[in-house]
């Protein structure tokens, strides 16, 4: 059963002197536990999807779907409650708070759901010790390398158990090691908590991860394959 | 942890913070200082002319004060002056007799009041014998003896030991002359008064223009402090209903206005320290929110609602604005004490501040409360001035924000 579904999705930017249309018509669905990676040319319309689908943006046109409640017609403020409480993101550029140690930006989106600490100081040393980080509990983000801070970005996103994790892009800036650990930290939560992951991509080795890439070009679908990795 | 992070994002950019801290103590200082400067200047000048010139009531004939007239005089004064000293709260009373008159000397004329006091109670009411810079105050056994301002002394190129021939009108209306020795010569702050009052013994000038003995122009009374001054003017008033009885507030109008024009400038003052601490607040806060772009985007991206981000900004502005307002009060009393004891020393615009009353040496002064009440106002035109770079905060597109854009 679809978790999340795409329909008739249009979007047009405005403020561009020439009206841009980024995606046109894109009609998709989502089922639980999905692992699946965007890919297409830059431009085509990969992260306008994503923030469409997380909520961070609103389409000019078309309904998104989520759990049979359509996001599209929600307020700035109910979205902002609707990813807190189903959304866990990942950005290329880590986006970690600077004056917050390890432990803190991880525990972060927990506080705001009011979850308790004793739950929070769980869920933090069960994902350090999985992402190998336990040591740099107490360190602030400037401290640690692009890896590890994508890595503690990805905990963060983690942490509060979404449904849904969307990362736009998250191995661009990083090395083959750090991929490596990140995307096998990502499977793992995938079977094990069954969250269901879209990421937006040019990398191959999130691609070979991957169960099911969509192509984008122009902002329409040009193909959506399911691989064999499942 | 909103509070957490608001408190640690002060300390982000320390050279920025440090500078906002500064701005908002100094502005604090500033504000406070001078209000503390004018406070004490009002309060001296009013003090000095309670305390050397009026008292805090003075009781006369009802048309006294239109031309001095000396047949408009107190009859039995020692009488009435007898019942004031009953009243509770009262320090002193004294009687004088006033007119105007004419003094002399080889070189010149000028116009003058002129006071005849009973030295020993005068002293219960005025501090006059303390502003003697020359000479002493009055020694019973010289006959004749005169104190004049220093002003008047200049005016008249007398000195000390000079003759001055003051013309005057006699009791019964002729015109006389009488010649004074001066034995001491005053300086008050006031220069008019400097340049005007010419005391001498009432027992002298009873003698000079024949005054009833018993009789006075005014009396003048001094009370244990300022708070009862209403209340003892309707109690005199009620016991002597024919007399005429005005606190020092009634007798000197200007005082009042002045007094409220320099409370009005201190406000005025605060105001625009205020403002410009408003606008450099507003300033800081957009930058840093400008600066945060990408992390408010992500914040707003992960679910920390709008409501959460506007109060950490709020937050933040507030931690600043206390931290100022803190040093800032530290600096303020710390300075208005140091001076309020020491006083500040404003002798090289001294006849400007004289000529209309003020003294030449300040003495800041400020009641305890007052602090509390400006640190306040900083605090809530830091929260105003929050406002608009946390709207803008808010108001950021997620999407676009966690870019950068």
């Amino acid at each position: 059963m679809a978790v999340i579904e795409v329909k008739e999705l249009h979007k047009t930017y405005t403020e561009t002197i020439v009206p841009v249309n980024a995606l046109n018509g894109i009609n998709l669905s989502f089922e639980k536990g999905e692992f699946t990676a965007i890919v297409g040319p830059s431009g085509c319309g990969k992260t306008t999807l994503l923030n469409i689908i997380g909520g961070l943006d609103t389409p000019t046109e078309g309904k998104i779907i989520i759990e049979g409640e359509d996001i599209s017609g929600l307020s700035a403020s109910q979205l902002v409650d609707f990813r807190l409480r189903n959304i866990g993101f990942v950005f290329q550029a880590y986006n970690l708070i600077p004056v917050l140690t390890v432990k803190e930006n991880i525990e972060f989106i927990m506080d705001l759901q009011h979850k308790k600490n004793t739950e929070s100081l769980e869920r933090v040393s069960y994902l350090l010790e999985l992402m190998g980080m336990k040591d740099k509990i107490n360190v602030r983000p400037k401290y640690l390398s692009g890896g590890q801070q994508q890595r503690v970005a990805v905990a963060r996103a983690l942490a509060s158990k979404p449904k849904f994790v969307l990362a736009d892009e998250p191995t661009a800036n990083l090395d083959s090691k750090s991929t490596e650990i990140l995307l096998e930290l990502m499977a793992t939560m995938n079977k094990t908590e069954e969250m269901t992951f879209i990421f937006s991509t040019h990398d191959q080795r999130v691609m070979d991860k991957a169960h099911r890439i969509i192509t984008l070009e122009d902002g329409k679908i040009i193909s959506d394959a399911k691989t064999a990795k499942k | 942890m909103i509070v957490n992070i608001a408190w640690r994002n002060v300390w982000r950019n320390k050279l920025r913070s440090f500078v906002v801290i500064a701005a908002i103590a100094l502005g604090l200082w500033g504000g406070i200082f001078s209000y503390a400067f004018m406070q004490g200047m009002s309060d001296q000048q009013i003090n000095s002319t309670i305390h050397t010139e009026t008292g805090h009531i003075q009781v006369n004939q009802p048309k006294f004060l239109l031309n001095y007239d000396l047949q408009t005089n107190i009859k039995n004064s020692v009488n009435i002056e007898k019942t004031i000293r009953s009243f509770s709260g009262v320090k002193g009373v004294t009687s004088s007799i006033q007119l105007t008159a004419m003094a002399s000397t080889a070189v010149t004329s000028f116009g003058i009041k002129i006071n005849g006091i009973d030295p020993e109670s005068f002293k219960t009411v005025n501090e006059l014998n303390k502003y003697i810079i020359k000479g002493n105050f009055f020694d019973e056994k010289i006959p004749n003896s005169a104190i004049i301002g220093q002003q008047l002394a200049e005016k008249l190129h007398a000195d000390l030991h000079s003759r001055i021939v003051i013309t005057l009108q006699s009791y019964t209306g002729e015109i006389t002359y009488f010649a004074f020795k001066v034995v001491g010569i005053y300086k008050l702050q006031n220069s008019e008064y400097n340049e005007q009052m010419v005391f001498v013994k009432k027992k002298d000038l009873q003698n000079a223009i024949g005054f009833p003995n018993g009789n006075a122009s005014v009396i003048n009374i001094l009370l244990a402090n300022n708070e009862i001054t209403d209340s003892l003017e309707r109690q005199i008033q009620a016991k002597f209903p024919n007399l005429q009885v005005q606190t020092w507030l009634e007798l000197s109008p200007m005082m009042q206005v002045m007094s409220g024009t320099l409370n009005q400038m201190s406000m005025i003052f605060v105001f625009i320290i205020l403002l410009a601490l408003a606008f450099g607040i507003i300033n800081t806060m957009l930058m840093a929110v400008m600066d945060r772009t990408r992390e408010i985007g992500m914040l707003l991206s992960i679910g920390m609602n709008q409501k959460k981000v506007f109060s950490m900004i709020v937050l933040e502005t507030l931690f600043l604005s206390l931290s100022g307002s803190i040093v800032g009060l530290i600096i303020s009393i710390i300075t208005v004490y140091y001076f309020g004891i020491h006083g500040i020393d404003l002798s090289f615009i001294s006849e400007g501040i004289n000529a209309i009353g003020f003294s030449s040496h300040v003495y800041p002064v400020l009641d305890i409360g007052f602090y509390p009440k400006f640190a306040f106002m900083v605090i809530v035109i830091a929260l105003i001035s929050s406002l608009l770079p946390a709207r803008r905060a808010i108001k950021l597109n997620p999407a676009e924000a966690v870019r950068g854009e």
